[in-house]
């Protein structure tokens, strides 16, 4: 549909403030990286004009043990994506599509898990964590991150795939099709928005991650937003070393959205049906 | 699910380098090494003196074959993970910095090893004589010692030379100088205030308010050792505290310490009481826009109150669930040894020994240390009373004293207040 | 036929639900029961005396549980509706598939990807009233803001709902997009045929066929604008005064600080409970809809 040249006009300039909205924060952060500490706070503060140094960024490759953090969090975030979405995705489409109530019962058991504040679950995990000799190894916080991230990419690709009619898939089924290979072969491929909203919802929730890392990590496992918080002394915060290392915090998982972004197709009429 | 797969090839290569990296070849015990080969986790408060271990621990290692792993954590995480860690039993730091306000809580559960019978046992190359008297706040309790004094840290005032130079003012020696310094260098509309406080709501306020009890002679507990917050002298010390505040920048009623320390090294602040440990700071223009303009001073106290100086800082204690106490015991030893000291403090480490204080090459360097040296003489450890009960205490001032300051509650009212509020909630 | 397809089903959904039994159970086992206890986390001994409904009762005549109970369903009623109607506007202006709308919408990820806490410190450095980027310009406006929006009690919870919309709304416009991208094409083209406009489509076709997915949206924001604490912390404290204290930030309190789990366990499950009644009336919503 042709837009006029006044609704085009409109709609950079809603983009334009939404991004400054958005991004200031970040810019003023990111930028922040790059100035000496007495700058950070300048008033009037400095956004583009500034002494620029590399200090931050020095003083973290060599000091801080940002290179072990970002590997962890790399390690623990690609784990917990792949098996949230392994044990997720699937478990979404059976609540969408199955009648049981048996099933229907355990997608409120999910759903429990999500609602109640993590502080009155922590220290039995932990407990249950040592006892499971998993305290400080990668898999006892993959593990506790894919509970709660698997469990909302359930609920997710549970509206999702119930979005979607079910037309195509129940003549798949007549035809003789089985459950699973309707699941591949038809509704997974037509839910790869939602998939893809899903497996940044997990990227995400993991990567920010605080409290369990916190709990959970030795420091050979540390991730990196402990990293970041250890900025925080009792004194003052170091503001360099703090943006610069929110600085690499960010570019992995922009990396990752931009990635799954460049897949999003145009429309669904874009995607050819199995039928035509 | 090709993405998944292409996914999953790098995370596999990761994890698979990873665990090779973390196979080390073992070192053997030897007569002059007998721990070597041993392998310490030590948890450290990110303050400044994380650098002088970042920079100490190789040392150790090489000499004594011992290996320890550093985890540095916010004051928080680092009290959140050692609580887990202690009442879990889960033994994974066997040595941590341990807060002067925490030896009470420490000591009463038990969380760290008394150490006393290392302390006799070793006491010829202990050299505790030189230890201020004051620094063993930091561990001792009811007799017995919870951690070993690590870096000890006193309440001064800072302030601008040149302006007081320019105002003819004298660096304040009481309290009551203090308040009128303070009026007669603010000017708001020049964004230039005479004193900067913490005010925010929980442990930032309550820390401060409770300097200004100690230097008006107060005190939180009663000849009893009971809490006794709301005594009308602490009141006049409230509405004393609130006066300062009509000198501090507006937003002071929501300072943490960073935002105080922000303020006073941008140049806007005339006089900060702060924590002497961030005095080296205010020289370094990579963070300070003050280079060179800041003197120290001794905290005033108030009129006719005998001076003491606020005296705070870290011990380092050993895990009860440790499996290494004797090889944790060694680096303690070590690190707070005479020789190591002086490098302890020459990389932003905290003194705790006199020989440090009046050491004449670091005198050179560091010439508030003969201040610091008088404050530490004179220094009152307990003036944030370290029994179990102090998050209490602290979570209560810290809630009622600012309400008192954004104007919601009456002095009395917050003291009032605040006292019930520790009285509900005591074990 | 159908028994063996629900069979097949539940296989989908085993691993999942293997995981979260053997898991999960013990702890939310632990969290509900505790209540019933007076349990102090550092006790040496940690002995767990039964105390029955105690725990709930003191909740129930405890003043400052009603006003965190309040400021919580403010700040969730503010923080979802703001973030629902923004996501739901930025999706449908990024819905092109280009080169540079992929890449607006990859920025638009940024503010999640930092930790919750670290952005709490940002936005307290950007709201400090005295030297803070934000608090500048405004003053410079003329604005007066006392002692900043985080320090004045009227707008402290404004201050820090605005951080949350800052963070998730863009989580809401990414789950819309995938709606968007979900929806049939049909019924589109029938109603073009019909002759409707794009405001019509919009309202008559796109926000009914999209309900799922901002049903599920807004139950799952509901649910962790009821969990929200890092914000808090690192920028009020629960203050000024109780102004941003919120139900989970007084459980903090009092598990954390007070160590007294049991009690903080009991405001856990009155939490659970009031999110659980939103809960059922959304998934209530939700099944109506599958009919």
């Amino acid at each position: 549909m042709r837009m006029s040249k006044v609704q085009v006009l409109i709609q950079g300039m809603l983009v334009a403030a939404m991004l400054l909205f958005f991004l200031l924060p970040i810019y003023w952060l990111l930028s922040t990286a790059f100035k000496f500490g007495r700058d950070a706070f300048a008033t009037p503060p400095q956004w583009f004009f500034f002494h620029y140094t590399l200090e931050n960024f020095r003083q973290l490759w060599q000091n801080s043990g940002t290179p072990g953090y970002l590997r962890n969090s790399i390690i623990i975030s690609g784990g917990v994506t792949a098996l949230s979405l392994l044990l997720g995705v699937p478990a979404g489409y059976a609540l969408a599509r199955s009648q049981s109530r048996l099933i229907a019962a355990s997608s409120h058991l999910f759903l429990l898990l999500l609602m109640l504040p993590p502080i009155a679950m922590l220290i039995p995990f932990y407990l249950l964590m040592r006892q499971l000799h998993l305290l400080g190894s990668y898999a006892g916080l993959i593990l506790l991150d894919t509970l709660f991230d698997a469990s909302f990419v359930a609920w997710l690709m549970r509206s999702t795939f119930a979005e979607m009619p079910p037309a195509m898939e129940e003549a798949a089924l007549v035809d003789g099709a089985s459950v699973w290979q309707v699941f591949r072969k038809i509704a997974l491929p037509l839910a790869w928005p939602g998939l893809s909203a899903a497996a940044i919802y997990c990227l995400i929730f993991s990567w920010n991650d605080f409290l369990f890392a916190l709990m959970l990590t030795s420091p050979r496992t540390k991730t990196l937003p402990l990293g970041i918080m250890a900025s925080f002394s009792a004194v003052e915060i170091s503001w360099g070393r703090m943006a610069a290392m929110s600085f690499i915090a960010v570019l992995p998982p922009f990396f990752v959205a931009l990635f799954l972004n460049r897949t999003w197709q145009a429309t669904i009429s874009q995607r050819s049906s199995p039928n035509s | 699910m090709s993405e998944k797969r292409t996914l999953l090839i790098p995370l596999a290569l990761m994890l698979a380098l990873t665990l090779l990296a973390a196979c080390q070849p073992p070192t053997t015990p030897s007569p002059k090494k007998p721990f070597a080969g041993t392998a310490l986790t030590l948890a450290s408060m990110s303050d400044q003196y994380v650098a002088a271990f970042r920079y100490l621990i190789p040392q150790f290692q090489k000499e004594t074959g011992i290996e320890v792993t550093l985890d540095e954590m916010g004051y928080v995480d680092l009290y959140a993970k050692l609580t887990a860690d202690f009442v879990a039993h889960t033994g994974q730091y066997d040595l941590m910095t341990v807060d002067i306000v925490w030896t009470g809580e420490y000591a009463q559960n038990r969380y760290t090893l008394p150490l006393d019978t290392f302390m006799a046992r070793d006491s010829a190359i202990l050299a505790q004589d030189d230890i201020m008297p004051v620094a063993w706040s930091l561990g001792e309790w009811q007799g017995q010692h919870w951690a070993y004094p690590l870096a000890g840290y006193a309440n001064v005032l800072n302030y601008r030379k040149d302006v007081l130079a320019q105002a003819n003012i004298a660096p304040p020696a009481t309290q009551q100088a203090l308040l009128a310094a303070a009026q007669q260098l603010t000017h708001a509309q020049n964004d230039f205030y005479g004193i900067a406080l913490l005010g925010a709501k929980g442990p930032a306020v309550a820390q401060d308010y409770m300097v200004w009890v100690q230097q008006h002679g107060g005190s939180l507990l009663d000849e009893q050792g009971n809490i006794a917050v709301n005594t009308p002298e602490n009141v006049e010390i409230l509405q004393f505290f609130g006066q300062l505040f009509a000198y501090a920048p507006p937003g002071a009623t929501d300072y943490w310490w960073d935002q105080r320390e922000t303020a006073y090294r941008s140049g806007r602040i005339a006089m900060m009481e702060g924590w002497s440990i961030a005095r080296a700071g205010y020289e370094d223009p990579k963070i300070s826009n003050i280079v060179g303009k800041t003197a120290i001073t001794l905290a005033p106290v108030a009129q006719g109150v005998p001076p003491r100086y606020g005296f705070g800082g870290w011990g380092i204690g050993i895990n009860a669930d440790s499996a290494n106490a004797e090889a944790a015991w060694e680096f303690i030893k070590w690190i707070t040894s005479p020789e190591i000291q002086k490098q302890w403090v020459q990389h932003q480490g905290a003194p705790i020994r006199r020989s440090t204080l009046t050491d004449a090459q670091l005198v050179a360097t560091y010439p508030w240390f003969t201040t610091l040296l008088q404050a530490f003489e004179q220094g009152d450890g307990n003036y944030r009373p370290r029994i179990p009960e102090y998050s209490i205490i602290q979570d209560a001032l810290g809630t009622q004293v600012n309400a008192f300051l954004v104007g919601q509650l009456s002095a009395q009212q917050a003291l009032d207040r605040a006292q019930m509020q520790i009285q509900a909630n005591l074990p | 036929m159908k028994r063996t397809r629900e069979k097949h089903y539940l296989l989908l959904l085993t691993p999942l639900l293997l995981l979260v039994l053997l898991l999960a159970i013990y702890p939310l086992l632990f969290a509900l029961g505790i209540s019933f206890f007076n349990y102090r986390l550092t006790d040496p001994t940690q002995t767990r005396h039964f105390v029955g409904l105690a725990n709930y009762l003191r909740a129930f005549h405890s003043p400052l549980v009603h006003t965190a109970v309040i400021n919580t369903l403010l700040f969730v009623a503010g923080t979802v509706s703001l973030e629902l109607l923004l996501g739901l506007g930025m999706a449908l202006l990024l819905n092109h598939e280009n080169k540079l709308i992929q890449l607006i919408r990859s920025w638009l990820v940024l503010p999640m990807a930092l930790p919750a806490l670290v952005v709490g410190l940002i936005w307290k450095a950007l709201y400090n009233v005295d030297f803070g980027p934000l608090t500048y310009y405004l003053k410079h406006l003329g604005l007066n803001l006392g002692r900043g929006p985080l320090g004045e009690s009227h707008l402290a919870l404004p201050a820090v709902m605005l951080i949350d919309v800052w963070q998730w709304t863009p989580l809401a416009m990414l789950i819309f997009l995938a709606g968007l991208k979900s929806l049939p094409q049909e019924p589109y083209d029938a109603a073009r045929v019909d002759g409707a406009n794009s405001w019509q489509q919009f309202w008559h076709l796109t926000l009914p066929l999209l309900k799922p997915t901002w049903l599920i949206l807004l139950l799952l924001r509901t649910m962790q604008g009821f969990k929200v604490f890092d914000t808090l912390y690192a920028t009020t404290g629960g203050g000024p005064g109780t102004a941003t204290t919120v139900l989970n930030y007084h459980i903090y309190t009092q598990g954390m600080v007070f160590f007294r789990m049991g009690y903080a366990a009991a405001l856990a499950n009155i939490l659970l409970v009031l999110v659980g009644m939103l809960a059922i009336f959304y998934i209530i919503l939700l099944e109506r809809q599958r009919q």
